[in-house]
C-alpha cells in the first residue's frame, strides 16, 4: 500500500510539473494568438503578456490578407497542391516501373532518382537561378511548380518503392493472365492498395512545399508569384515596426494549413519524417 | 518475351521522374561543382581559376565568423533539440493522456522556420516579450537587443530554433521508447536503479540507435541552417551572425560572386554528405531489421 501511494504521489507531482513545463513551452504560440488580436498601439505601448479580448481580430486579418499574405497563401496552395500531387504521380509511375516491371538495373535507376535529395539545397540554387533567367521562367508560377515537383520526386519515390516491395506478386500475375495491361494493373489494383502511402506522401510533401523559404526567395520576386513564406518575411521587413499585430496575424494565417495537416496525421507523420527528413520529407 | 516487353515499358514509367530529377536536381549539382572552380560573376565570361575560391574561403579573415557560427550552430542546435526531445519523450511516456502532451509539445514543429523566425523576431525585440518577462521576474539588468548584438544573437536564434526542432526528436524517441522490452527496466528498478542512473545505464543504451538517427538528422539540418538565421537577423549586424548557408546566399545572390558562392555550397555539401552517409546507413539498417 505504501509503495502504491508513493507511486501515486510521484505521478501527480510529475503530472503537475509536466503541465507547467508544457504551458511554458507553448507560451510563444499563446503570445502569438493573443497579440495578433491587438491594435498596433495596444501592442507597441502595452504589456506583451496582457490579454486583451480586442476587436482588432477582423481588422488585422483583413489588413494582413491585403498586405501580401493573401497572395502568398493562394500561391502556396497552388504550389502545394500541384507540386505535391504531380510529384506523387510521377513517383508512383517510377516506383511501379522500377519494382513491379522488374526493371533491369532497377536499383541503379532508383539511386539516380534518389540522389536528387541527398545533397544540400545550396547546390541547386545558383544554376537553377541562372537557367530560369535564361529560359524566361524566373519569377513565374510555372517555374516554381516545375522546381517543387522535381524536388519532391526523390522522397516520394523512396516511400512508394517501399510500398511496392510489399505488395504480393500473385495479384499482379493473376491480372496479367486475365489480360490486364500494366497501366490497368497500376490503376485498378495498385492504386486502391496504395491509398494510405499516397496520401501520406502527398501531405508530407505539401507541408514541405508550404514551409519552403529558400527556393521561393531565389526563384521568385513579385507578390503575385512568391510563396507564403517569402510573403511573410517580406511583410515583416516592411511593416513589423509600425504594425506588429498585423504581422503576427499574418504569421498565424501562414501556419494554419501545416498545423491542420499535423493534427490530421499525427503519429503517421513520424515514419515518413524520419525516413525522408534529409530531403523534402522534413516537416 | 513478355518479360522483355515489360522492362522496355518500364522506361516509359520512370521517364518523367528521371527527366525532371536530372534537369532540376542533378544538372545543378554538377554545374555548381564546376562553377566553384571559376570566377563566374554572372556577367563576364567565366575563367577557370582552379582552387582559388577554396583557398580564399580558408584564408579570408571575413569567413572565420561564418565558419565559427556554423560550428556553434551545428553543436548546440544538435545537442539541445535532441536532449530536450529525449527528456520530453521520456517524461511524458509515464503520464496518462500522454497523447495530449505530445500534440502540444509538437505544435511548434509544425510551424515553418520562416513563421517561427518572424514570431521570435517579435519576442526577442528590444521592447519584446522576452525582455518584459525578464523585467517582470527581476532581471531587468539583463535586458538587451537580443538579435542585434553578437554573440547573443546567435545563441538567441539557436534557442528559437531549438523550440521548433525539438518536436521531431521527441517523436523519434517516443517511437524508440515504445519498442523497448519492459523486463530489463523492471529488473533494474527492483535492483534499486532510479532517476538518472536508470536513464543513463539502462534506457539510453537500449535506444542508442534512435539517438544516432536523431543526432545525425539534427547535424544535417543544423549544419546547413539558413531560414531561421535569414529571417531573424539576415546574418547581421554586419556579418556577425552569418552561417555558411547565409554566406552562400549573400555571395551568390547579393554580391554575385557566383564562383565563390559555389565553393561555399560545395563545402557545405561535403560535410553534409558525410552526415548523410551515416544517417542513411543507420536509417536503412533499422528499416531492414523492422
Amino acid at each position: 500500500m505504501n509503495y502504491k501511494t508513493k507511486e501515486k504521489v510521484n505521478l501527480t507531482v510529475g503530472y503537475i510539473g509536466m503541465i507547467i513545463v508544457v504551458m511554458a513551452w507553448i507560451y510563444p504560440v499563446f503570445f502569438l494568438i493573443v497579440n495578433a488580436n491587438k491594435t498596433a498601439s495596444e501592442y507597441s505601448k502595452g504589456d506583451k503578456t496582457e490579454i486583451i479580448f480586442g476587436t482588432a481580430f477582423i481588422d488585422n486579418a483583413i489588413k494582413a490578407w491585403n498586405k501580401g499574405i493573401g497572395d502568398g497563401v493562394l500561391n502556396s496552395l497552388i504550389y502545394g497542391f500541384c507540386g505535391s500531387s504531380l510529384a506523387v504521380i510521377f513517383a508512383f509511375l517510377a516506383a511501379f516501373g522500377i519494382v513491379r516491371l522488374k526493371m533491369k538495373n532497377g536499383l541503379l535507376w532508383f539511386l539516380l532518382i534518389y540522389s536528387g535529395t541527398v545533397f544540400p539545397f545550396q547546390m541547386y540554387l545558383l544554376p537553377l537561378f541562372e537557367a530560369y533567367v535564361a529560359i524566361g521562367i524566373y519569377n513565374t508560377k510555372f517555374g516554381l511548380i516545375l522546381m517543387y515537383v522535381s524536388i519532391c520526386i526523390p522522397f516520394a519515390t523512396f516511400v512508394l518503392r517501399g510500398f511496392f516491395l510489399t505488395v504480393p506478386w500473385e495479384l499482379q500475375e493473376l491480372a496479367k493472365i486475365e489480360g490486364a495491361s500494366n497501366l490497368q494493373i497500376l490503376y485498378k489494383i495498385m492504386m486502391p492498395l496504395a491509398k494510405a502511402p499516397l496520401l501520406l506522401v502527398f501531405l508530407i510533401q505539401f507541408t514541405w512545399i508550404w514551409n519552403d523559404l529558400l527556393f521561393g526567395m531565389v526563384l521568385s520576386r513579385s507578390t503575385s508569384v512568391r510563396p507564403v513564406t517569402s510573403a511573410l518575411v517580406g511583410m515583416q521587413n516592411l511593416y513589423a515596426q509600425m504594425d506588429g499585430p498585423t504581422i503576427l496575424m499574418a504569421t498565424v494565417m501562414a501556419s494554419i494549413p501545416t498545423l491542420v495537416i499535423f493534427l490530421l496525421l499525427q503519429r503517421h507523420f513520424i515514419r515518413g519524417l524520419t525516413l525522408g527528413s534529409m530531403g523534402t520529407g522534413k516537416g | 518475351m513478355n518479360f522483355n516487353k515489360d522492362t522496355n515499358q518500364a522506361y516509359l514509367y520512370i521517364a518523367p521522374a528521371v527527366i525532371l530529377v536530372s534537369l532540376i536536381c542533378i544538372y545543378p549539382i554538377i554545374r555548381t561543382f564546376i562553377m566553384s572552380f571559376t570566377d563566374n560573376d554572372g556577367l563576364n565570361p567565366a575563367n577557370f581559376i582552379g582552387f582559388d575560391n577554396y583557398i580564399k574561403l580558408f584564408l579570408d579573415p571575413n569567413y572565420i565568423i561564418p565558419i565559427k557560427n556554423t560550428i556553434i550552430w551545428t553543436v548546440l542546435a544538435t545537442v539541445f533539440p535532441v536532449a530536450i526531445g529525449f527528456l520530453f519523450a521520456y517524461s511524458i511516456q509515464f503520464l496518462p493522456r500522454s497523447n495530449f502532451f505530445q500534440i502540444l509539445i509538437y505544435i511548434p514543429a509544425t510551424v515553418s522556420a520562416a513563421a517561427a523566425g518572424v514570431l521570435f523576431g517579435f519576442i526577442l525585440d528590444k521592447s519584446g516579450l522576452f525582455n518584459q518577462v525578464l523585467a517582470l521576474i527581476g532581471f531587468e539588468h539583463l535586458n538587451r537587443d537580443w538579435l542585434f548584438r553578437a554573440p547573443e544573437n546567435t545563441y538567441s536564434m539557436i534557442g528559437a530554433y531549438t523550440w521548433q526542432a525539438t518536436g521531431i526528436n521527441m517523436m523519434i524517441f517516443l517511437v524508440g521508447l515504445q519498442g523497448l522490452p519492459k523486463e530489463p527496466m523492471e529488473a533494474a528498478k527492483i535492483d534499486g536503479a532510479k532517476g538518472f542512473t536508470l536513464i543513463f545505464k539502462i534506457v539510453i543504451p537500449m535506444i542508442m540507435p534512435y539517438f544516432v538517427i536523431a543526432s545525425l538528422l539534427a547535424l544535417i539540418n543544423s549544419f546547413r541552417i539558413f531560414d531561421s538565421v535569414w529571417v531573424m537577423t539576415m546574418g547581421g549586424p554586419g556579418r556577425y551572425s552569418e552561417t555558411l548557408a547565409v554566406t552562400m546566399y549573400r555571395e551568390g545572390f547579393i554580391i554575385f560572386d557566383l564562383g565563390y558562392a559555389a565553393a561555399v555550397a560545395v563545402l557545405i555539401s561535403l560535410v553534409g554528405l558525410v552526415f548523410s552517409y551515416y544517417y542513411l546507413k543507420s536509417v536503412l539498417t533499422k528499416e531492414d531489421v523492422s
